[in-house]
């Protein structure tokens, strides 16, 4: 019997590439490496425009606070450091590295010196931390300090392999070449945790891929490869950790709160790699697929890599993309610039013609069919929520559990009536939020009253010309937040003309709620 | 890759692939579930069935389509819900009905029921059997002509019970649909078939047909109004418009609850209701009544019976 969860969509799967080996990109002659791919702080520049870099170099770093340092993924050049749009529409700077074909790799990728498999768990977190890894499955939580939050805490370690999203096969190309350093990276995790067991989650239409790791198991009977039901999303953190362990996880709780840890099957890998060999993340497998593409392909990419070269090493488009999407259809983004660069959470590139992605030709109505009610993950009322947030009735939808919504757009997969289901909720959930930050603020300040300064209400309203430190602090989420929304708004209207009645874009603020896909 | 290529791809947020069910497919569905007892009424009833039926449909799609021409709206007749309402107008008219009720029939349920509450998937009750309740209260005796081509004079399997007397059908024509009634209701046999096309298809899911027929047939077989228990049993489901009311009617999806719990209850209420109008009340059929009165309630079953929200509230494990 296949573990798995209650609600979720069974949807054609259109894995293209899962019989395509996984190959390599020829060095590309220009790399784009922004500074921030991960959730957390940017990251600062360390080297400046002219300077020669080799591959595995450092060349940005995080100050203080969470964040992943970046290295250049090819030798060469700094030819050039701007701020642009990255994949997740976000604006930040990147560095653009002209590649001189060397691959001169930097002197100081070096092993671990010790036995990986006994290390300690500073010395684990530390060599997580220099490799640069955040979650490959598109959530980009860096990887060492969820290691460092989770250690002493948690009785189950599982490896998402779940790859439930239609299309990618990245993960499941891994496991196929690769099973052995996906369970010695396993191996280290559970040293690292000390716990004598570990499960890695595959979905059963991946035979092969169970088969594999099995076999690299082998034996000792500390890894158990547990078959999951097809169904989407059913690599969602949540519904694993229900469907292996029968435990919810509350909105708002992380997977160590319940004594479980998760790894997407890549970040594993180069778990080990980083421990093994002293690599970086530098490079990553994307699945290069859609109905637009002349032969779909799994692609070893540099980070950094431009889309557009992919696409070439594809042998090009048939057909101009009616979408091009980087991550699954379910809940990749759209992308309005070919040029984007392949970044840590980038697992698919697709080009999507109208077959797959046509708008739908009468206005959207809800007919109450209650499919949305069957197929959330989360149990909640996808089409009450949509109502409400419709009419701007924010406290009804914060009152039916509108936070607890994972945005994995099964409702409006299975909605006939073709209801932006999603983006109406996540207009909801952005208002609901901002409102709670709000309270937390006002309420902050009525207890404390900071030094020099008036009581801070919100952060609309700080007027006076505050102090550098704390002021600065109380306005400065609620305003990055807003700031990212607002691009995505406009960004959807312009593009695509009949998206101008639907509310904000902002699916780039997808958290770590979700690791792998 | 050119700047003019570029611009001219879609961005949309996520989800970018959607089902392949649409509102039309479904309603197409709906459509082909009833064809089976419309070829039913032409056999039965002659040719004046598929002209009703016609009218019937003819009619709720000009309204529609004028209404929402003179209101400037975007015009969605594509989307058949006007053509199944109107095929479900007609099945619950007798066929000697004169043609020029359906006129007002059909204005009832597509502009007052349906466009004046805002369209498609905003009414609160029903059009179809608005408008049935509708014809019913303003030509009781149009809605009431019950004459088989072959017969002078026959009263429904209904009628006759509720004055106490065995109804003389053999209980396979009940079955079958070789009785008096409204155009699309006598043919249980074909409107199970197309119930189970409709599950099949997961148009409709089984709660609230199966609630509503069982609260029915429960109460028939422990009152027994006439005959044996079973003969009463088997006059009350399939002698009425139960069977096409709990099947096609009552799982309308705007007018009915969403959740599988809420469902049941639907199901469950609406049966009572058409029981204590049959037993008690003075018409002898109490479906569309019922299902009015339950439609009028969704909002509240809805709510209260809502699911536990994944990692909210009482759970086994932790």
């Amino acid at each position: 019997m296949a573990y798995t969860f209650r609600g979720g969509v069974h949807m054609n799967e259109y894995k293209l590439t899962a019989q395509s080996p996984i190959e390599v990109l020829p060095t590309p002659d220009k790399v784009i490496i922004p500074l921030s791919q991960h959730i957390g702080a940017p990251c600062k520049a360390l080297v400046n425009v002219g300077d020669r870099v080799d591959k595995g170099q450092v060349i940005g770093a995080v100050e203080k606070g969470l964040g992943c340092p970046v290295h250049a993924s090819v030798s060469g050049t700094v030819e050039k450091i701007e701020s642009v749009y990255t994949p997740q529409g976000r604006k930040v700077e990147q560095i653009i590295i002209a590649s001189d074909g060397e691959n001169r790799l930097s002197p100081d990728i070096r092993p671990y010196d010790g036995d990986i498999f006994n290390v300690s768990a500073e010395d684990c977190i530390e060599a997580v931390r220099v490799a640069g890894i955040s979650g490959m499955g598109g959530a980009t939580f860096p990887t060492y300090a969820k290691i460092a939050s989770a250690v002493g805490k948690v009785r189950h370690i599982i490896i998402n392999s779940a790859e439930c999203e239609p299309f990618i096969t990245a993960n499941h190309r891994l496991m196929l070449e690769s099973p052995d350093e996906i369970t010695a990276g396993l191996r280290i995790l559970m040293h690292v945790f000390g716990l004598q067991k570990g499960l890695i989650a595959v979905e059963d239409n991946k035979p092969d891929a169970i088969v594999r790791l099995r076999e690299s198991v082998g034996d000792k009977g500390d890894i158990e490869v547990k078959e999951m039901k097809t169904k989407y999303p059913q690599g969602d953190e949540r519904q694993l950790i229900y469907a292996l362990t029968g435990v919810e996880l509350k909105a708002g709780k992380l997977p160590a709160d319940v004594g479980c840890v998760i790894f997407n099957s890549e970040t594993c890998y180069n778990v080990y790699r980083a421990l093994a060999s002293g690599m970086p993340l530098i490079e990553r497998i994307v699945t290069v697929t859609g109905d637009c593409l002349r032969t779909p392909k799994n692609v070893l990419a540099p980070i950094g890599t431009p889309v557009s070269r992919l696409i070439e090493f594809c042998g090009g488009l048939k057909e101009k993309p009616e979408k091009l999407i980087t991550g699954g259809p379910m809940m990749g983004v759209a992308q309005w610039d070919m040029d984007i660069p392949v970044t840590k959470g980038t697992n698919a590139v697709l080009a999507l013609s109208a077959t797959f992605v046509k708008e739908p030709e009468l206005p959207f109505n809800c007919i109450h069919c209650g499919k949305c009610i069957r197929v959330c993950p989360m149990h909640l009322m996808p089409l009450y929520l949509a109502r409400n947030s419709r009419k701007g009735d924010y406290d009804e939808c914060e009152k039916l559990n509108v936070l607890s919504c994972v945005e994995c757009g099964s409702c409006a997969y299975i909605c006939p009536g073709k209801v932006p289901i999603v983006q109406f909720i996540r207009v909801a959930k952005s208002v609901v939020n901002d409102r709670r930050r709000a309270k937390l603020l006002a309420a902050q300040a009525s207890e404390k009253p900071v030094k020099s300064q008036p009581a801070v209400k919100s952060a609309n309203e700080t007027q006076t010309p505050e102090e550098p430190g704390e002021a600065k602090q109380t306005g400065k989420s609620a305003n990055e937040t807003q700031t990212s929304e607002n691009s995505g708004e406009v960004q959807a209207a312009e593009v695509t003309g009949s998206a101008e009645k639907v509310p904000g874009n902002s699916g780039n603020r997808k958290t770590y709620e979700k690791e792998g896909n | 890759m050119n700047a003019e290529n570029q611009s001219l791809m879609a961005l949309s947020p996520s989800p970018h692939v959607k089902h392949k069910n649409t509102t039309q497919s479904i309603m197409r569905d709906v459509l082909i579930a009833l064809s089976g007892a419309f070829v039913w009424s032409i056999v039965v009833f002659g040719y004046m069935a598929a002209v009703l039926t016609v009218l019937s449909v003819a009619l709720c799609v000009f309204y529609e389509f004028a209404y929402q021409k003179l209101m400037r709206k975007p015009v969605t007749v594509s989307d058949l819900s006007a053509a199944v309402t109107g095929v479900l107008i007609a099945f619950n008219v007798p066929v000697d009905i004169a043609p020029w009720v359906l006129i007002f029939g059909c204005f009832f349920a597509i502009i007052i029921v349906k466009q004046l509450f805002g369209g498609i998937g905003k009414n609160i009750v029903n059009p179809a059997i608005a408008a049935r309740i509708f014809m019913f209260v303003c030509w009781p005796s149009e809605m009431s002509r019950f004459f088989k081509p072959d017969a002078v004079t026959s009263s429904t399997p209904l009628a006759s019970m509720k004055s106490g007397a065995l109804p003389d059908y053999p209980m396979l024509d009940m079955f079958l649909g070789l009785i008096p009634g409204c155009i699309g209701e006598v043919s249980s046999l074909l409107l199970i078939i197309g119930g189970i096309y409709l599950l099949v298809r997961r148009v409709i899911t089984p709660q609230i047909p199966i609630a509503f027929i069982l609260t029915v047939a429960v109460f028939y077989l422990a009152l027994s109004p006439v005959g044996t228990p079973l003969q009463s049993l088997g006059y009350g489901v399939f002698g009425g418009g139960l069977i096409l009311g709990a099947i096609f009617m009552a799982t309308d999806y705007t007018t009915s609850p969403v959740t599988p719990v809420g469902r049941i209850i639907f199901g469950v209420g609406c049966g009572l209701i058409t029981v204590a109008i049959r037993f008690l009340g003075a018409y002898p059929e109490g479906v569309s009544f019922a299902i009015m009165i339950m439609n009028l309630l969704v909002y509240y079953i809805d709510k209260f019976t809502m699911p536990r929200v994944f990692g909210m509230g009482k759970q086994k494990n932790s």
